[in-house]
């Protein structure tokens, strides 16, 4: 692999960890939302 | 008021990131020795930095939350973990890669990078901790406990692999000083970036939280209710009861 | 203080050594790891010296796991917890009753690990073998220290005893670290002394740590809670 093959696998596994951060966080986002809805619909 | 926060720190981040990627790979110039690769050090060094930083702020917020005794202290000192967790993984992550391009080897005891492998199995004993089902008060006390404990071992683990490293040669040359002009800026500049990134992810989750522990108040307090509330009369059916 | 940690210190060895089943557990552990490593090696061959301290003190760590998951489990079965909790003594005093307890037990056992190193891993006994004692003093006195606090990790309805392994294994590197360095300089012919003192020192500053944190943290992760 040349040097800059090198330095955009770098940059990639930075970026895909980020992205993967972003998916977990959103994951956590819509249990959130699916417990509220569960619990509007227990009250209503 | 901390969703405001959150998006001008985002927005920050996104715009010198954005001025740091021009940085890097037009104005920053090419190492001599090291070449192209060793652009990987303007992620690497930032990365490195906040993921340190994150460890403290966590060590911090668990100091404040066993002190005070407030849940929300808790709940940041979490955040805190996990951003750094993602900071520390891509570190290392990156930290690889570049060893193998420059000296063949995916690992290296270097001291600064063995730190921060001790500091990701630190992070990662302390989200498993807090994975475990338990009730709240107990789960704060001890993961605040194993905080403050792994961040007062950072410096000895620093220490000890600078030891154990000095009889076997320097993979990594020290990046400390004697960088150009043009590329201690570009550094300078990432490091801020990765700040604004840094502070976003960890307000956006330390939010997300926030609003999770309030939903569980919520809830606890409905069924608490409930079952204070005398249960309703019913009708008789035979006249023997 | 120190009476009261005494007392729990008697209390508990008195325990493990009368049952016995506990000590052996950990005890037949590291003496496996020894073994099972020495399988590695072909027949005639010598492990390097730093390598079989490695593997001695990586057996004293699962052994160290292993006691005092033993030692804060023994309070559990008959739920006595609030009992000790109750004694007009500082709750500190549990925690050094333990590390005390705890320190014995892994003195113990090393005793068995250090002549299973000889005999599996091929080692003779160098001219510094000094070092290597003070290396195991102040070696175990950190690993009781940080293993007494953070036992009680283990503790209550909610405590996994697996925790405890991957939560005290990062912390103790640079305390292993130093003492594997310690303990090699004891094993080798003609070791290279010069950096001898700052591994001790290494050490002793981890132990201070510990026994600090100890003092003060102990009270949140030991109390009436489940």
């Amino acid at each position: 692999m040349s040097a800059l093959a090198w330095l955009m696998a770098a940059n990639a596994a930075l970026w895909i960890g980020f992205g993967l951060y972003a998916a977990r966080l959103a994951s956590s986002q819509g249990r959130l939302e699916r417990r509220i809805s569960q619990w509007e619909a227990d009250n209503e | 008021m901390l969703h405001s926060k959150i998006a001008i720190s985002a927005l920050l981040g996104g715009l010198s990131l954005a001025i740091c990627q021009w940085l890097v790979f037009a104005w920053a110039p090419e190492e001599k020795v090291m070449g192209l690769v060793q652009k990987i050090f303007y992620m690497h060094l930032p990365l490195a930095w906040w993921g340190l930083v994150s460890f403290a702020t966590a060590c911090a917020a668990s100091l404040l939350c066993l002190i005070r005794h407030d849940r929300k202290y808790d709940l940041f000192s979490a955040s805190a973990v996990e951003t750094g967790m993602l900071f520390c993984t891509l570190t290392l992550v990156t930290g690889s890669i570049w060893g193998r391009h420059s000296w063949g080897v995916w690992w290296t005891w270097d001291p600064r990078l063995t730190t921060a492998l001790i500091l990701w199995f630190i992070y990662a004993g302390c989200m498993a901790l807090r994975s475990i089902p338990m009730p709240e008060h107990r789960k704060a006390s001890l993961c605040s406990v194993v905080t403050i404990v792994g961040f007062l071992d950072v410096p000895l683990v620093f220490l000890s692999a600078r030891l154990w490293r000095s009889i076997h040669p320097s993979v990594f040359a020290a990046n400390g000083g004697g960088l150009d002009m043009q590329m201690a800026v570009t550094a300078i500049a990432c490091v801020a970036a990765f700040f604004f990134i840094w502070l976003s992810l960890l307000l956006i989750r330390y939010r997300q939280l926030l609003l999770s522990a309030r939903l569980d108040s919520i809830i606890f307090e409905q069924l608490f209710k409930a079952e204070q509330e005398p249960a309703p009369k019913t009708k008789k059916l035979y006249a023997s009861e | 203080m120190l009476t009261a940690a005494i007392a729990i210190c008697k209390k508990d060895l008195l325990m493990v050594f009368t049952h016995g089943a506990g000590l052996a557990q950990a005890l037949l552990l590291g003496l496996l790891l020894v073994f099972l490593f020495s399988l590695s090696l072909n027949a005639g061959d010598r492990l390097s010296p730093q390598a079989a301290a490695a593997m001695f003190w990586l057996a004293s760590a699962f052994c160290q796991v292993l006691v005092f998951n033993m030692l804060y489990a023994a309070e559990e079965a008959e739920k006595a917890r609030l009992g000790l909790l109750m004694l007009p003594a500082p709750v500190q005093s549990v925690w050094l009753g333990k590390a005390a307890a705890g320190m014995v037990i892994l003195a113990a056992a090393q005793c068995v690990f250090i002549p299973a190193v000889f005999v599996f891993l091929g080692q003779k006994m160098g001219e510094f073998w000094t070092l290597s004692l003070a290396g195991i003093l102040i070696g175990d006195l950190g690993m009781a220290a940080s293993g007494s606090l953070l036992g009680a990790l283990s503790v209550g309805q909610s405590g996994r005893e697996s925790l405890l392994s991957i939560v005290l294994f990062p912390l103790l590197t640079p305390l292993l670290l130093s003492v594997v360095k310690l303990a090699s300089f004891g094993l080798e012919a003609d070791p290279m002394l010069e950096n001898a003192l700052r591994w001790i020192g290494l050490a002793v500053a981890f132990d201070s740590i510990f026994l600090g944190a100890g003092l003060v943290l102990f009270p949140f992760v030991y109390n009436g809670e489940d």
